[in-house]
């Protein structure tokens, strides 16, 4: 009896997920601000360069096509 | 400074499984049919759920493999964690089917003391996955950086606990209080099944983001035993909560 109950149960339970798995999650939550940003520990190298890189105050010089030469 | 330094210092997700970082460089330049996508991560999920029963079947009826089953399943899960997520697609399956012949047996030691437990904590466990699954999908809860900062801090808090109250069984002595059947014991025990039913959330939303994002197919795998993680988790959580009821 036990086992046939858990059979039940099991096969439900997998036909539930099965289902209600594959739909797609609402606007109201794929398309918000505050979403965590799984791929920014990727990013986390390339945000600490910007960090260290040096910032040069002032007004910047002006690239003329005579600059080359 | 950034404004979610704490994330930076100690990780991004609750879910150990999800603290490593992922090259997911590139991800636009994988073919359409080499990206990750809903229907394959919730495909590949319900087969490792297949294998975790299968296993238990097993558990069920060789409650000795108990224990064997348990620490292999233990190793596959820090390999798959520790070694590499491309690699999942060969050792989740195996870890599925070793968590269920530890889960079966399991259920079994819980059965002979407790008749019906079983049934009521397998119910418990997918009624959590199904409401959660269904409050996620209609953006009812909706995690951000802060739900996972706090989800990621109390995994690991419990996680430490746990470890420190292992470590002491050694030497004869324990902390009492988390295994006992008085208030407390239960409170902390609903606190523990919330915060394993919250990491379900997290890995909801790695799933459903990594399939937007196109990751590399392997991440479906990466993504199904993440969450089989979380699910054995939360059984053995809710098993634990219902034989301290029971035993009151």
């Amino acid at each position: 009896m036990n086992t046939l109950i858990f059979g039940l149960i099991i096969i439900i339970s997998l036909f539930i997920f099965l289902k209600l798995g594959k739909i797609k999650a609402s606007k109201k939550q794929l398309n918000r601000d505050n979403r965590i940003k799984w791929r920014r520990n990727q990013n986390q190298s390339l945000n600490e360069d910007t960090d260290n890189s040096k910032i040069v105050e002032g007004k910047p010089a002006q690239i003329s096509d005579q600059s080359d030469e | 400074m950034s404004k979610h330094s704490a994330l930076n210092t100690f990780g991004r997700s609750g879910n150990p499984a999800f603290t490593r970082n992922f090259n997911l460089a590139g991800a636009g330049d994988i073919a359409l049919e080499e990206r990750m996508t809903l229907d394959g991560a919730v495909n590949k999920t319900v087969i490792l759920l297949s294998l975790c029963f299968a296993g238990a079947f097993i558990g069920w009826n060789t409650p000795a493999l108990t224990m064997p089953a348990l620490i292999v399943g233990t190793v596959l899960s820090f390999v798959t964690i520790f070694r590499s997520p491309t690699k999942a697609g060969s050792t989740a399956p195996f870890y599925a089917a070793f968590q269920g012949v530890a889960l079966g047996g399991i259920t079994v030691f819980a059965e002979a003391q407790y008749p019906g437990i079983g049934i009521q904590a397998i119910g418990l466990t997918f009624g959590i996955l199904a409401s959660l699954l269904f409050c996620y999908k209609t953006g009812i809860i909706k995690p951000t950086e802060n739900f996972r900062l706090m989800i990621f801090s109390a995994t690991m808090g419990i996680g430490l606990l746990y470890l420190v109250s292992f470590v002491m069984s050694f030497f004869g002595s324990g902390i009492g209080f988390i295994h006992s059947n008085g208030l407390f014991g239960i409170g902390f025990s609903l606190f523990v099944v919330g915060i394993a039913a919250l990491n379900l959330v997290l890995d909801f939303d790695f799933i459903e983001e990594g399939a937007e994002q196109g990751l590399p197919k392997h991440m479906e795998w990466y993504g199904a035993f993440s969450l089989m993680v979380t699910l054995v988790w939360l059984y053995i959580e809710i098993l634990r909560l219902l034989m301290k009821l029971r035993s009151r």
